[in-house]
């Protein structure tokens, strides 16, 4: 308990002073990774032959996947997922019976940065697929610029109450450069084992050069490639 | 449809609340998200196999109504929204934090409509599989690579570019001491990301599926 109370009175007494610090100096605390939850209404309406919600399932079901996702021309976007709630789960007596009236598109994204920059990049970058998927979508016929994009997934934000980060908030394309380095590294450590002094350091600095580690936007991995596709 | 893109596995659980009770699953929520409160999320850290996870509760009044055409939802449940995006098989996943926080679970999910608690294992199994819903698409930036993998690599960068900048203008012995010393601090950092292993029979099938697509798109 007295734990508890210690962590209550320390945490928020470092939150005021956090506050206070940046309202003083007018700074504004780093952008790391965020998440974002929206539930979208689906038209509850045909769309030819079949209903909206069956079209934009199949349409989800057959995005190619991996660097060829819609997603992967999205700035920043670290792992994301379309799903459909089609409805709530009874869970048996004595709990009560309930159904949604609609049924959403659960969009679920991990990202770098703020969230307007965010959906202003997907907007700019994913423009077409976003709306092949968003036409399903109740009152999405009324988008039609970066700004109304981004104000409608804001209407359909929930807010996350916890968010859990367990990988590192750096920017994607510094992540993606990362691996591409320790994948190389590695090879060039397995190839270079028992190599004389000079042999080694002629090798290392050719290494250097070729991997440019200074650089985050070229050599690095493709974003989404589920092989070892490199960008130069 | 798949939970499964390269090494990272999607869940999504969605699960009912008393209205009365949801405000104790926020309040701890906010409560571990203080400086401090964090250590009560360290097994989550120490367990390392997950890139992000999220909690997010939606009371009846707070799903989403954008047209007078929509009609207004009418629950008496709030629903709590969970997503995960983790390495390894389901399995894995939900044996592992059954094992190794089963309190933390009991916390997250507290007095969740018949959540039947973390232990014993195989009614919390069965409440996790009712309650979970497939993903239609799910797109990972790094398919090859696990949240190890992304923690490590930060790490051998930083110390790869620090080494390269001081051994710049060190003799041949001397950069070859200095490297020996590197290896013996990035050791943990080295090794190949390969394509992972079939962990999963469907996201095996979608992605014949979706060859086998596009390459009669190819031919025709």
């Amino acid at each position: 308990m007295m734990d508890i109370i210690r962590v209550l009175v320390t945490g928020l007494l470092r939150r005021w002073y956090d506050n206070l610090r940046n309202l003083l100096t007018g700074t504004r605390p780093p952008a790391g990774a965020a998440g974002l939850t929206v539930l979208c209404p689906i038209i509850n309406d045909s769309d030819g032959n079949q209903s909206h919600v069956m079209a934009l399932r199949q349409h989800l079901q057959d995005l190619p996947l991996h660097e060829n996702s819609p997603m992967a021309a999205v700035p920043n976007t670290y792992l994301c997922r379309f799903y459909i709630l089609n409805d709530v789960f009874y869970q048996g007596a004595p709990a009560e019976e309930e159904h949604l009236k609609s049924k959403y598109l659960v969009y679920s994204t991990n990202f770098h940065g703020d969230l307007d920059s965010y959906l202003s990049g997907m907007w700019e970058h994913a423009q077409e697929s976003i709306r092949q998927v968003w036409r399903h979508c109740v009152a999405f016929e009324n988008v039609r610029t970066t700004a109304d994009f981004v104000a409608y997934m804001k209407k359909c934000q929930v807010r996350n109450h916890l968010f859990f980060n367990g990988s590192t908030g750096d920017p994607l394309n510094r992540q993606l450069k990362s691996l591409y380095l320790k994948q190389e590294f590695s090879r060039f450590v397995y190839d270079h084992q028992n190599t004389p002094p000079e042999d080694l350091q002629r090798a290392f600095q050719a290494f250097i050069a070729r991997t440019q580690p200074g650089n985050p936007d070229s050599p690095t991995w493709v974003a989404g490639a589920d092989t070892e596709s490199i960008k130069t | 449809m798949s939970n499964i893109a390269g090494k990272a596995y999607a869940m999504n659980v969605v699960t009912p609340a008393k209205w009365y009770w949801v405000w104790v699953n926020k309040l701890f929520f906010w409560f571990v998200q203080l400086p401090g409160g964090a250590a009560y999320l360290k097994g989550l850290l120490t367990l390392s196999l997950i890139h992000y996870a999220r909690w997010a509760i939606v009371s009846p009044k707070e799903f989403p109504h954008l047209d007078e055409s929509q009609p207004k939802e009418k629950l008496k449940y709030s629903y709590m929204f969970f997503f995960s995006n983790f390495n390894g098989s389901w399995d894995q996943y939900v044996d592992s934090f059954h094992a190794a926080i089963p309190q933390g679970l009991d916390l997250f999910w507290f007095k969740n409509v018949k959540y039947p608690k973390s232990v014993p294992l195989q009614p919390f199994h069965a409440y996790i599989t009712y309650n979970q819903i497939w993903t239609s698409h799910y797109y990972s930036a790094y398919p090859l690579a696990t949240s190890n993998d992304i923690k490590s690599a930060r790490h051998l960068t930083r110390e790869l570019r620090a080494f390269s900048e001081s051994s710049a203008r060190a003799d041949p012995l001397e950069f070859h001491e200095a490297y020996q010393r590197l290896l013996r601090d990035v050791q943990q950092d080295i090794s190949i990301m390969e394509r992972t292993p079939i962990v999963s029979l469907s996201a095996q099938a979608v992605e014949q599926r979706l060859d086998q697509a596009d390459a009669e798109r190819a031919d025709q």
